[in-house]
């Protein structure tokens, strides 16, 4: 045994020096080996503290000659020796190092960056956004019967840490997502959505008063769970598919909210599990069923009643005088069978309402 | 049996491609004298031993076998201990397969513990295969014990807490001063640290084949390695458990085991087999397989991951033996 003899920390800054960097660099990429033996690689070998930070994708890392690693919440000095990932991007990787880098410098800096940046694009997707579409990792994460530590390594390949806390989210079109708490835009109060419980604010950002979901959320009708901790989202996705019934297109045809979450359902979720599609709809359910039949504005008239606040709203909400409001409602509560302008026919039309849209197949 | 070997640790991969010119994997007779004079070991002159000013220096002379020439014993000290009291000792037996290295080859380790735990270092330096074939490295390396516990009182150490640790040859040469002491009644070691132990001449365990021709020290070089100790008689049937300790069929009444291997390397499974028979003969062993690993990785890769695991892990293993 020959120990020592070999020690990188022997390595002379030499030309030949730079072949044997270029060899270094090029063994970690063939074996895969990962951000922090890479960074590790560029301390050792440039005989300075080395440092990894691109905020676009999360990674901040910081490694010393003896090869610990120790981070650290500094910004760098602008004028080390630095290189980015990408022809034009911003500076990422550094030497803790004063002055203009050496020929051996520059090449580890950039051997090291392009063997970065394969890495990067392998385990986080070449964008910060991409790999949250990638549906394997989202299934996983949602799949409770998946092992914890395979479910905790999908999340860090999404960009999730595992005290984060995030939403999982469920499109009627198109596969489930996953979206960071901290990047969804809470919602706004709309008119036609389900009331929300008193509290259900949920450190909403202010200003968040588009009037509809953040950006983030894909378009359509939407279930959104709870913000659990990852390890809780299949909990989550549960919750977010039973929003996802509550939802409505917000046509004429189909009035209601196109975003439901499903923490802002309170007791009314308990409607989902009572009422299973396709079964005969309960009596208060036909009844409605037979109004709508009955004039082209019944289904807008009565969901603008049970979704306003005040009969005046509702004739605002669907544009008629609000005398003909009355008129209409006379008509409908003798084809309903009981009255909607009182507090406890209200609610009756409400749960109508929520009931014929569950139940639709 | 597959001849697939397990693949290198990425880190350490690296690192091997890097060394391999210095170190290839194969080690023939014709180049002992070669690689003794080549730049691995001339670096060594040029190493801070006392780490900053941790450790005072001294190469003490001390008689050696019976009939045989006295030895130097490379002995590190701390400047400034924690305690006025007698410290332990960790008693450093150097590797290079029995046919390379001087006392100061590997001792960086054991001064990097020694300054955690505020421990003397004594480095032994012992007569070279094939010029002195067994048994004079075993003798130079017991006689260099036998002045450490009885000159301890001059060294500031405590005869009763003796620590003998060794990497590749050292760790077969410590583990062979284990079944020594044992037998000759000698001093009692508290404890013995096997670093990748270089243990049984017959070269014939799967990982010495699955190996062949790859990492820092493959099947070929250990072939010179044991032929250079034992000649004719290395594999035959009359080696002694003192030349390979992996011989002894006794392994009861041995201190307690520190052992530890890559599973990228030669040495792998008598490692393993070592430290199951150890167990089976009532001992007390901690193995640890790091995966990935070539022969002697943490040393010239003490940067990489696994290698800082491997130091934790044998820091920690010394720290509960020491703590009292």
């Amino acid at each position: 045994m020959k120990e020592l003899a070999g020690r990188l920390t022997a390595l002379d800054p030499d030309a030949g020096a730079a072949v044997r960097v270029i060899a270094y660099f090029d063994r970690l990429a063939e074996h895969r080996a990962g951000l922090e033996a890479l960074v590790r690689g560029v301390a050792v070998l440039a005989g300075c503290p080395a440092r990894l930070a691109d905020a676009g994708r999360r990674v901040h890392l910081r490694v010393e000659t003896d090869g610990r690693r120790r981070d650290t919440e500094q910004p760098p000095d602008p004028a080390w020796p630095s290189a980015a990932l990408s022809p034009d991007g911003a500076p990422a990787l550094w030497l803790e190092r004063a002055g203009a880098p050496s020929v051996v410098d520059a090449v580890i800096l950039e051997r090291a960056a392009a063997a970065i940046r394969l890495v990067l694009d392998r385990t986080r997707g070449r964008a910060p956004s991409a790999a949250a579409d990638d549906p394997a990792l989202v299934e996983t994460l949602l799949d409770a019967t998946v092992p914890e530590q395979v479910r905790l390594h999908a999340a860090r390949r999404l960009g999730l840490a595992p005290a984060a806390r995030a939403h999982a989210v469920a499109p009627f079109d198109g596969p489930p997502r996953v979206l960071a708490a901290s990047a969804l835009r809470g919602p706004a109060p709309v008119e036609g959505r389900l009331p929300a419980p008193e509290g259900a604010a949920r450190g909403k950002p202010a200003g968040a008063d588009t009037g509809s979901a953040g950006p983030a959320l894909p378009s359509g009708r939407v279930g959104v769970g709870p913000a659990v901790p990852v390890l809780g989202l299949p909990g989550s996705w549960a919750a977010a598919r039973t929003a996802l019934r509550f939802t409505a297109d917000g046509t004429s045809h189909s009035p209601g909210p196109r975003v439901v979450y499903a923490d802002e359902l309170g007791g009314i979720g308990l409607l989902a599990e009572l009422v299973v599609p396709g079964a005969d709809p309960p009596p208060d359910v036909q009844a409605l069923e037979a109004a709508v039949a009955d004039a082209p504005w019944m289904l807008t008239t009565l969901h603008a009643v049970a979704s306003t606040a005040s009969l005046r709203g509702a004739a605002v909400e669907v544009g008629v005088h609000h005398s003909t409001l009355q008129d209409r409602l006379g008509h409908a509560e003798a084809l309903l069978g009981w009255p909607v302008r009182t507090p406890q026919g209200r609610l009756r039309l409400q749960l109508a309402l929520t009931m014929r849209h569950l139940g639709r197949a | 049996m597959t001849l697939t070997p397990p693949p290198f640790d990425p880190e350490l991969a690296a690192v091997l491609e890097m060394i391999k010119d210095t170190l290839p994997p194969k080690l023939t007779m014709d180049e002992i004298e070669a690689t003794r004079n080549g730049p691995g070991i001339a670096m060594l002159a040029d190493m801070d031993l006392t780490l900053g000013g941790v450790f005072e220096v001294e190469d003490r002379i001390v008689p050696g076998p019976e009939h045989a020439p006295d030895i130097s014993l490379l002995i590190c000290r701390p400047a400034a201990p924690a305690t006025d009291g007698p410290l332990p000792v960790i008693y450093h037996v150097h590797g290079g397969g029995m046919v390379l290295g001087n006392n100061r080859v590997g001792v960086d380790a054991a001064l990097r513990w020694a300054g955690e735990l505020g421990a003397v270092v004594v480095s032994v330096e012992y007569r070279l295969a094939p010029e002195h074939p067994y048994p004079a490295p075993i003798d130079d390396v017991y006689a260099g014990l036998l002045w450490t516990a009885e000159h301890a009182g001059e060294i500031g150490a405590d005869p009763g807490r003796i620590v003998i640790a060794g990497a590749s040859a050292g760790g077969g040469l410590t583990a062979a001063l284990a079944l020594l002491l044992r037998d000759r009644k000698g001093p009692r070691p508290i404890g013995q640290l096997l670093m990748c132990p270089m243990l049984d001449d017959r070269n014939d365990t799967p990982s010495t084949h699955q190996m062949a021709g790859l990492g820092v020290w493959d099947r070929t070089a250990n072939d010179t390695g044991w032929t250079a100790l034992l000649g004719e008689r290395r594999g035959g049937p009359d080696v002694s458990p003192y030349a390979a300790p992996a011989r002894a069929t006794d392994l009861s009444g041995l201190p307690p085991a520190f052992l530890d291997v890559g599973s990228a390397e030669t040495f792998r499974d008598e490692v393993v087999a070592y430290a199951t028979r150890l167990w089976q003969a009532g001992g007390t062993a901690e193995l640890h397989v790091w995966p990935g690993g070539f022969h002697g990785f943490d040393g010239f890769a003490p940067q990489a991951s696994l290698s800082q695991a491997c130091q934790t892990a044998q820091l920690k293993w010394l720290r509960r033996l020491l703590a009292e």
